[in-house]
């Protein structure tokens, strides 16, 4: 396990700023795409509350969380009470609490800060945690945090520029691609989970995630379905993962 | 309070800070954590359960335009996305592309029929 070891040197400001350029880059370079296209939707929703085209750019940077977006801007055009509104997004936004735990031991290194983790974890997006959890473990401990506010940072500010355009595009989207709009980020979710599955307790998360949510939606509501599948889905798949992991020993 | 203002504290209050919330909470709770720890390991378990779950609800009870793409195309992207990623050789744009050809195809499939 490599845990803390930092046998790799400090970085130099050159080579800080040349890995934070090469993060932006691998991450312009295609999944800033997905969710660029996915957030693209936001900016009209906003727009249909009467909302100035900055706040629309704001949600993102600031709510940075798809669902949570489309839950605000759907809540505030059907006349949903504030605090209802609020309840719901945050509660779709729970994910983020695991997600978020589960990343930062990748990135923090002796010298991290607190304010850097907290900056960190504002950037974690599904797409962003999906691709981090694959690219990092690979690279030098001293080399992941700029690498990642790059890839992050380009993920963000183009994902604002797009829902900017979004904004101003409203309508001109023909049916079957905005429901093609809407399918990118189910799609792309499903594959970058399967790309970054690692050991055995990954795929069965991955399978009981499917499995579980049809019969969660109807035990549990559209509230609580979610936290209910990651805790039993993911709790049976840690224990059966580690005992074919055991097994396999 | 000023109209200019309202749609940005209503952003800030309603939609930024109750999602704000968990990640920050995680920078609090994960201090001392091992990448390596069995913890982490269940963590990362729950999260992808959770997520795997978002799709699932994403496409269970879809909104807007896709919710007029019949059931069949929409769990069929995800499979075909899904087989797409290995027979393409772990292309994660291959896959997508994949995938997102089934779900306009059948969503042009649909609107035919619908005007029949």
């Amino acid at each position: 396990m490599d845990a803390t070891a930092l046998d790799d040197p400090p970085l130099t400001r050159t080579q800080w700023w040349s890995l934070f350029g090469k993060g932006a880059f691998d991450a312009a370079s295609f999944p800033a795409w997905i969710i660029m296209l996915s957030l693209f939707g936001v900016g009209s929703l906003a727009r249909d509350v009467g909302h100035p085209l900055g706040a629309a750019v704001f949600s993102t940077l600031l709510v940075w969380a798809g669902p949570a977006q489309v839950i605000f801007y759907g809540g505030l055009a059907a006349n949903v009470p504030l605090p209802t509104i609020a309840l719901a997004v945050g509660l779709s936004s729970i994910r983020f609490l695991p997600m978020t735990m589960a990343f930062l031991p990748l990135l923090r290194g002796p010298t991290t800060t607190r304010f850097t983790e907290l900056l960190a974890a504002h950037y974690i997006s599904i797409t962003v945690w999906t691709e981090s959890l694959r690219r990092l473990p690979a690279m030098p401990r001293r080399q992941r945090v700029p690498y990642y506010f790059g890839f992050a940072n380009s993920c963000i500010w183009l994902s604002a520029l797009s829902t900017g355009v979004g904004y101003l595009l409203v309508g001109a989207v023909p049916g079957p691609l905005a429901a093609g709009l809407l399918a990118v980020t189910p799609i792309f979710f499903t594959i970058s989970l399967t790309a970054g599955a690692r050991i055995p307790a990954d795929w069965i998360a991955l399978a009981l995630g499917f499995a579980l949510e049809p019969i969660a939606l109807v035990i549990l509501g559209p509230g609580f379905d979610l936290m209910g599948v990651g805790l039993i889905g993911g709790t049976i798949a840690f224990l059966v993962g580690g005992a074919i992991e055991r097994r396999r020993a | 309070m000023s109209d200019l203002l309202l749609p940005y504290v209503l952003l800030i209050v309603v939609g930024f800070l109750p999602t704000e919330i968990w990640r920050s909470l995680a920078v609090f709770l994960s201090r001392g954590l091992n990448e390596g720890s069995q913890l982490i390991v269940w963590i990362r378990a729950v999260a992808t359960a959770l997520l795997t779950g978002v799709v699932a609800k994403l496409m269970l009870a879809p909104t807007g335009e896709l919710a007029l793409v019949p059931y069949w195309g929409r769990g069929g992207a995800i499979l075909i996305a899904f087989c797409a990623f290995f027979i393409f050789r772990r292309s994660v744009i291959g896959a997508v592309i994949a995938g997102e050809a089934m779900i306009i195809a059948a969503a042009y499939f649909a609107r035919a029929q619908l005007s029949f």
